[in-house]
């Protein structure tokens, strides 16, 4: 398809930041792909019910919609106002994020499970000290027991947190005293898992309560549920099975492809599945058929949170993030895309189409029409990664190579800061990292997390506010998408440094670290709340009382709303750019932007431009060091 | 004479007009048997981005002397002198398109119909819901609207109603009650939000 390059050049600027996502998405543009952008373009004008938080569309006396401009209808069938509607649409997306997050924890300590039962494939338990440490917050026996036992019964007592009728979670017990009595006094301690998810789905049906803010209460706590449980059980769990990460340099960006190597893209969240790819890759037989079909080797990357997973542990090299599962394929040389959840388009498999890749779907949960469906089961979870590599390998003579283009040069990167490694660099205490925060060199940091979204200039928020805090000597931590469009754009290396205050650049010198530390996966926001709750242990004060903030620039996931309120009820004020849709209600807004504060100490605020976002959390951050006396 | 008024300000982009009026011109006059009719009826008003994201709902202005009917070389357009309204012979139209050159407003389409028996497009602009008007009922796209975007009635008395408002403001203190509300400072809010995203990404102009 012939399209102008000066248009191309211009188009492709205005939907990515990054030089090499944009040399992409100019080619899918001459190869006519249909592409996000496209499709965001198609649906405009989009519904303004909707954006605002008005809509309701729950049950069949409905659906219902109130008019913004303060006429009739003011209420729905049932009598829902639009604080009820807005604050009951909250309930409902965090919900759903708070459950993707969860159900894929569960599934990792079923894995757990499974390998201390010896009926997994494959996999060993590689941090025997993480179990430990781990079990022994679970009051379970380790001394003298064989790794498998205390593994096995802490999978037991993780996976019955999930229903448990003990009416609390273990893992909230590492808040800080203060933040949990805080929680305690508002009655928001998540009491199990399920539960709050449950609850939340009870409480949006029709009847059940018309208090906006007795609903918001409740969505917080499934929040806290999702942070300081299910998603920190991911962590965990995905840490005893896998090793907890530590510091390592690797590559990023579309140019990580291989133009001679059989491409295999791992996208979506867990790693359950590609961790035994990255085994079978090393196969020798593979590694030989690869050679017979003309393939100089298999080279595996990986893509939004299972590549984050990958990269954290293996250093495995790093393709992009949301916005560029479409441009992988659009480099024609992705032979197989392996999927398991989360943030896949459904639309992935139609993308592949117009080349010669092929999509493995492998989760039960999650099959799209068109793809190859290789399912995982634990019990045979090598034989499924060896035979979806041999179909890549089988696939590499399909290329096109005339329709191959792979951008010349990958970023490096460093990436592996768990709160552990963290903690280990400064010497197994924060204090040193303390005493620059109290001597003021950094002024404190702030988790900058979340997504893509094409509303955005791909990774412009991300750069943009990330750029702006560490000159102002703010450190940043981030994970999902955000690091990878910081590891995109140089920011994850040492030298990166060089771009920071005189006070946070002599730290970052000094130890040898990125001023923006890459952390993991989304739901290693966990990982965010442990350094967070660690530090506030040794001040001997609450999360909301430390120097801290919270951005999603690029949200656009359900997921991030249960991240976003996590942060804002563990006392991290967090600022978003893409609106909440509860701008139908004026009571919302001020709940969420201002009340929270008097609650929690914390509140969200709603502000796409990043320097202003960079302005809001400097402010925030200055506050809180005067409240601490530094 | 009856018109339908647009206040841009007020709209949304729900396209609930679209809708209510692709089922007022479809053979059931339902969603559920609109959606399955062949030809698929198709609306007659439409809602189209402008910058900062807002919208406009465009349809027929249905103009007195109107463009269209004066270049139509086979007499398809007259207009229909109860209401006022430029309306379309179907079996008369060639689309030949001479109506859509003239049209200061770009709401000429050509479509198929079922009120047209040949297979062939012909002009299906915005026929102002005459048959709802000679029931005595308002135009559809005008009953969908939520949020009074779209008002109809006599044209003078729909301005008046603005010419009141600023009556009020310029002589109390307090600007009044106005009959037309301001725009509530949680949707200019919100606008203003979408506003600053549309300055960061594909939305750019």
């Amino acid at each position: 398809m012939y399209v102008d390059p000066k248009v191309l050049k211009e188009e492709s600027e205005k939907r990515s930041l990054d030089k090499t996502d944009q040399e992409i998405v100019q080619k899918a543009m001459e190869d006519g792909l249909e592409t996000v952008w496209d499709r965001l373009e198609k649906q405009q004008p989009q519904c303004g019910f909707g954006q605002l938080g008005i809509c309701c569309n729950r049950c069949v006396m409905g659906p219902c919609r109130i008019d913004p401009f303060g006429g009739e209808p003011k209420r729905g069938v049932c009598g829902a106002t639009n604080d009820l509607i807005t604050a009951r649409n909250v309930l409902d997306d965090l919900a759903a994020g708070a459950a993707a997050h969860s159900d894929h924890g569960r599934e990792v300590i079923e894995v757990l499970l499974e390998t201390a039962e010896g009926k997994s494939q494959g996999y060993k338990i590689q941090d025997v000290d993480k179990l430990k440490t781990v079990a022994a917050e679970y009051g379970i026996e380790t001394k003298g027991e064989r790794k498998e036992t205390i593994a096995k019964n802490l999978a037991l007592a993780m996976l019955e947190e999930f229903g448990t009728i003990k009416n609390e979670i273990q893992l909230v017990k590492r808040a800080p005293q203060k933040t949990q009595d805080m929680w305690k006094k508002f009655g928001i301690v998540p009491r199990s898992v399920d539960r709050e998810i449950v609850e939340a789905l009870h409480r949006i049906h029709m009847g059940v309560g018309a208090d906006y803010v007795n609903i918001l209460l409740h969505a917080l706590r499934t929040s806290l549920s999702d942070g300081w449980g299910g998603s920190m059980m991911a962590t965990e769990g995905s840490d005893i099975l896998f090793g907890t990460p530590t510091p390592n340099t690797a590559l990023v960006n579309l140019g990580v492809l291989k133009k001679d190597e059989v491409n295999i893209v791992l996208h979506g969240h867990n790693p359950i599945l590609s961790e035994m790819i990255v085994i079978a890759v090393d196969d020798a037989e593979l590694k030989k058929l690869a050679k017979e079909k003309g393939a100089k080797g298999i080279n595996l990357v990986g893509m939004c949170c299972t590549g984050n997973e990958l990269l954290m542990r293996h250093g495995i090299p790093i393709a992009g993030n949301m916005l560029d599962q479409e441009l992988a394929i659009a480099t024609g040389s992705v032979e197989v895309m392996v999927i398991d959840y989360q943030c896949i388009f459904p639309s992935i498999t139609d993308t592949a189409k117009c080349y010669h890749t092929k999509i493995v779907s492998t989760s039960e949960k999650s099959k799209v029409p068109g793809a190859t469906h290789l399912e995982f089961h634990p019990e045979n979870a090598l034989d499924t990664a060896k035979e979806i590599v041999k179909l890549a390998i089988e696939n590499y003579p399909n290329r096109d190579m005339n329709r191959v283009k792979i951008p010349d040069k990958p970023m490096k990167l460093m990436a592996g800061f768990s709160e552990e490694a963290i903690r280990g660099a400064l010497g197994g205490t924060y204090k040193p990292l303390i005493d620059a925060i109290v001597a003021g060199k950094i002024r404190g940091a702030v988790g900058i997390v979340g997504c893509n979204n094409p509303k955005v200039k791909q990774d412009y928020g991300h750069i943009t506010l990330g750029k702006e805090l560490i000159k102002r000597d703010i450190l940043v931590v981030e994970t999902g998408c955000a690091a990878i469009a910081s590891g995109k754009a140089g920011l994850l290396l040492p030298e990166a440094a060089s771009l920071a205050g005189d006070g946070l650049r002599s730290v970052c010198e000094a130890l040898k670290i990125p001023p923006i530390l890459h952390m993991g996966s989304c739901v290693d926001c966990s990982r965010i709340l442990m350094l967070a709750a660690n530090i506030a242990k040794e001040l001997n004060v609450g999360i909301e009382d430390l120097p801290l903030g919270g951005a999603a620039p690029e949200w656009y996931s359900q997921k991030a709303i249960s991240i976003g309120a996590y942060f804002v009820a563990s006392g991290v004020f967090t600022v978003l750019d893409v609106p909440l849709k509860v701008f139908g209600s004026p009571n919302v807004v001020n709940l969420l932007t201002d009340g929270l504060n008097g609650l929690i100490n914390s509140a969200f605020a709603i502000e796409p431009d990043p320097v202003k976002a960079a302005d809001i959390l400097e402010e925030v951050i200055e506050k809180k060091r005067k409240g601490l006396g530094i | 004479m009856n018109t339908v008024m647009v206040k841009p300000e007020r709209c949304i982009g729900c396209r609930h007009c679209e809708i209510a009026c692709a089922i007022e011109h479809s053979q059931s006059k339902t969603l559920f048997g609109a959606i399955a009719e062949d030809p698929i009826p198709k609306p007659r008003i439409h809602v189209e981005v402008g910058p900062g994201l807002l919208t406009f709902p465009n349809r027929c202005r249905h103009c007195d002397p109107a463009p269209c009917l004066q270049v139509c070389p086979t007499g398809a357009l007259s207009r229909d002198q109860e209401t006022d309204s430029v309306i379309v012979d179907y079996n008369k139209c060639i689309a030949c398109g001479a109506c859509a050159m003239v049209c200061p407003f770009g709401i000429i389409q050509f479509e198929k119909t079922y009120q047209v028996s040949l297979d062939r497009n012909v002009n299906t602009k915005c026929d102002h819901c005459i048959d709802r008007q000679k029931e005595g009922r308002i135009p559809a796209c005008v009953e969908a609207c939520k949020t009074g975007a779209l008002e109809f009635g006599d044209i003078n008395d729909l301005i008046r109603t603005t010419r009141k408002d600023f009556t009020y403001k310029i002589l109390t203190p307090s600007g009044g009650e106005p009959e037309v509300p301001e725009i509530p400072e949680n949707i200019q809010a919100f606008r203003d939000i979408m506003k600053k995203i549309t300055e960061i990404g594909i939305f750019q102009e």
